[in-house]
């Protein structure tokens, strides 16, 4: 038992490496996921199927193709792009790779989660802000933006788990720096040297269950402030989807 | 369900069994020329399939080559997925804890410092440099003890994909076997060069077999034996690495 | 002009990139087997959600929400290895005496008679019943609900007929099932194909590590033609493939459920 709580405190440095990668993915993943969803919705043909052949690309293909693909992208690229300008070490750093890649993936898979609630945003307000006189802006700062975040949270939450659970495999497809190892480079080293299987991947499985239910938790407390209006405010509770 | 699970074992222990007495199954990277190579044909080639295909052929066993990826090699030797490594592995004292080793067929050889032409490195004050390795080899584990510090090693899965990162100009240099480097560096026409000083990391290169197969490591050394007394071994060692050796004929 | 065509078109079929374009064949297995495996755990776990035994509900729960709590990457590795190690345990107990067991030197297998050797499709299955199982559980949710979706009077109909509650379960309500779980089983199917770019972890030579290999530098004329870094390229041709198999498969889903809806469209019209 004490070996089991000396290997989960092994194992809590290495978490920060997933967490960074999620963390790091997210908001601007959220950002780049309203701009496509808009573009989807777009009247313009050429930007709407721009969005939509992006969404439909990165969603279509899977993220451990898409992690080889743009690590050698980039490293082709080095030479006539990155060293003149002088970022080389950054821009291949997995560091800044990993979450680059994990940010193009998760905003196709959310920006179909906010397309379909941009959908489902009542006709009814937007023609009432409309007769009101609102700008355009104005429309999707009051009416439209309110409604779609409020429709898309608990679809958005279970993308949040999801791309947490994606950075296990940023490792298995980008080189390693240094010391810089995550759970999942953790528990199989470990595995190699005993077959212990049973209690390494354990541990590594319970981490990730651990931050997927912090996710809930923390993502359910928004959406209680989100639906502060309703008489009954709805719950959210600890069920992944297959959104993803 | 006893029964079945019985029955399921009893298979299975009658076709490894067969399997075990006819075929020894050699595992190899396939990625590290011209050590070994997955040729034209899709198939593992290089100088220790011509060799391992030479020993059997010498102690009359029935070898088969199974591609298994750097990282987990010795793990699955241990595992019985197949019962030799031959991958261009150094002997060290850390793997003989875990696994046994044949006789060399390679001698100790320097790990050395491959760069682009026109790049110094200053061993003894190393810093702020980009080291390029293959996880889970010598030289990875040489590069973080004694430059980790001041410098960034970055790992790579296979050898080939930080010769690829140094063609590309994000690794100052890679540290690997002088054996691996050299037939690269004569063919890159000047692009890449040796820098700094040689470093010597392991006893030669053998092939890893698991402790408890005395009978397999007989039959093995027996053959290397033969093939290094009537010079086979220096040939081929001549023949894929532009003529080094002989290095074992008496 | 036609030189280089001739050599290129023979380039591209050499026996490296002929095993290469054959290795698209475990990624398809492991697709169509892990796919099949996941609708017979789907319909196992949404059985048992469904039953009336508390113990058989808590172990469907169990399942669906653990396994949809971790990476599938993670069961992916951990699965096939611990499968392994139960069959190597169960079978030392039969064929390993305490002398061999002492002889031992390696950590496992207890014995070295009781060494299962996995190869390429020993792990092809393995890798398959993973997907099955990971992707299960989420096929459990989506025919969980599909079942409740069943309108009510069906299955009273049923029983007004004397069906037992096996066949009330078996030929109505599964029969029935489909048309509502069609558009959720379809979204895991996407899953699965894409978790199939995995196999490589699992030492199978499948498409993604014949495009390293293919694709990384070669600078030895004695290994093959010499060439920079191509791997993007390869990747690229991987990341079209895949998006193809997902837009195929979409066409798929989207005539399958137009068929399965022909008869659910004429009740709405009564």
């Amino acid at each position: 038992m004490d070996h089991f709580f000396a290997e989960v405190v092994y194992f809590a440095p290495a978490a920060l490496f997933n967490i960074y990668f999620a963390a790091a993915s997210i908001p601007l993943g959220f950002v780049f996921a309203v701009f496509l969803a808009l573009g989807k919705d777009s009247r313009n043909p050429l930007l709407s199927r721009l969005s939509r052949g992006y969404i439909y690309a990165f969603r279509g293909s899977p993220l451990f193709i898409q992690f080889f693909m743009f690590y050698s992208l980039a490293l082709s690229l080095n030479i006539s792009v990155w060293k003149p300008m002088g970022i080389s070490w950054f821009v291949l750093h997995p560091l800044f790779i990993g979450p680059l890649v994990l940010i193009l993936n998760t905003s196709a898979y959310t920006a179909e989660i906010f397309h379909g609630a941009l959908r489902a945003v009542p006709r009814g307000e937007i023609e009432a802000a409309r007769a009101y006189g609102m700008s355009w802006p104005q429309q999707f700062r009051q009416v439209i933006w309110p409604n779609l975040i409020r429709l898309a949270w608990p679809a958005y939450t279970n993308e949040v788990v999801f791309l947490f659970h994606a950075t296990a495999i940023v490792y298995f497809a980008l080189p390693v720096i240094g010391q810089q190892k995550d759970l999942m480079i953790t528990a199989k080293e470990l595995v190699e040297r005993d077959y212990n299987a049973f209690m390494h991947f354990s541990i590594a499985a319970l981490y990730f269950l651990a931050v997927s239910l912090v996710v809930f938790f923390l993502f359910g407390l928004v959406y209680q402030r989100l639906m502060r209006h309703m008489p009954s405010r709805p719950r959210m509770r600890f069920a992944p989807k297959w959104l993803r | 369900m006893k029964k079945t699970l019985f029955a399921a074992a009893a298979i299975l222990a009658l076709t490894s069994a067969a399997n075990a007495q006819e075929v020894v199954r050699i595992g190899t990277e396939g990625a590290y020329a011209p050590w070994n190579f997955m040729d034209d044909a899709g198939k593992p080639a290089g100088f220790e399939i011509d060799l391992g295909n030479a020993i059997c052929a010498e102690a009359k066993l029935t070898c088969e080559f199974v591609v298994n990826d750097w990282d987990s090699i010795i793990p699955n030797l241990l595992a019985g997925n197949y019962d030799v490594i031959m991958a261009g592995m150094s002997i060290t004292d850390e793997r003989r804890e875990t696994i046994d080793f044949s006789d060399n067929y390679f001698p100790a050889d320097p790990s050395r410092f491959a760069a682009e032409a026109g790049e110094t490195l200053d061993l003894n004050a190393l810093e702020g440099k980009r080291i390029g390795v293959q996880g889970g080899t010598i030289q990875a584990a040489y590069a973080q003890e004694h430059f980790g510090a001041n410098n960034t090693v970055v790992s790579f899965t296979t050898a080939d994909q930080a010769m690829a990162d140094l063609a590309a100009g994000n690794l100052d240099t890679i540290l690997a076997d002088g054996a691996y480097l050299e037939p690269v560096i004569t063919a890159s026409n000047g692009a890449f060069e040796f820098v700094g000083e040689d470093i010597l990391i392991g006893d030669g290169y053998a092939a890893g077999l698991r402790k408890d197969e005395p009978e397999l490591k007989g039959k093995i050394n027996a053959a290397l034996e033969t093939l290094k007394k009537n010079g086979t071994l220096d040939k081929l060692i001549a023949q894929w690495f532009d003529g080094r050796g002989p290095f074992f004929a008496s | 002009m036609s030189e280089d065509i001739a050599f290129w078109l023979s380039y591209l079929t050499n026996g490296k990139h002929l095993t290469w374009y054959a290795s698209f064949q475990f990624t398809i297995f492991a697709a169509v087997a892990g796919g099949i495996l996941a609708v017979v755990f789907g319909l196992i776990g949404a059985t048992l959600k469904n039953s009336r035994y508390l113990p058989l509900r808590l172990i469907g729960t169990f399942y669906s929400s653990i396994v949809r709590g971790v990476p599938d990457v993670l069961f992916f590795l951990f699965f096939p290895l611990a499968f392994e190690q139960a069959v190597e345990w169960i079978w030392a107990s039969q064929v390993c005496t305490p002398e061999m067991i002492a002889a031992q030197s390696a950590a496992w297998p207890p014995c070295k008679a009781a060494n299962w050797i996995l190869t390429t499709p020993e792990y092809l299955i393995l890798a398959s019943v993973s997907l099955g199982l990971v992707y299960g559980a989420f096929a459990t949710n989506v025919i969980h609900g599909a079942m409740r979706s069943v309108p009510h009077g069906q299955l009273e109909a049923a029983r007004a007929y004397g069906m037992s509650t096996g066949q009330v379960l078996w030929r109505v309500q599964i029969r029935q099932m489909w048309v509502y779980a069609l558009p959720g089983l379809s979204n895991v199917w996407m899953l699965i194909i894409k978790a199939t770019s995995l196999l490589s972890l699992l030492q199978i030579a499948d498409i993604v590590l014949w495009a390293d290999r293919l694709g990384a530098p070669n600078f030895l004329p004695a290994v093959g033609l010499v060439h920079d870094d191509w791997r993007w390229r390869y990747y690229l041709v991987l990341f079209v493939f895949y998006i193809l198999v997902t837009l195929i498969s979409e066409k798929g889903f989207n005539a399958l459920m137009r068929r399965a809806g022909r008869g659910m469209l004429n009740e709405g019209h009564h």
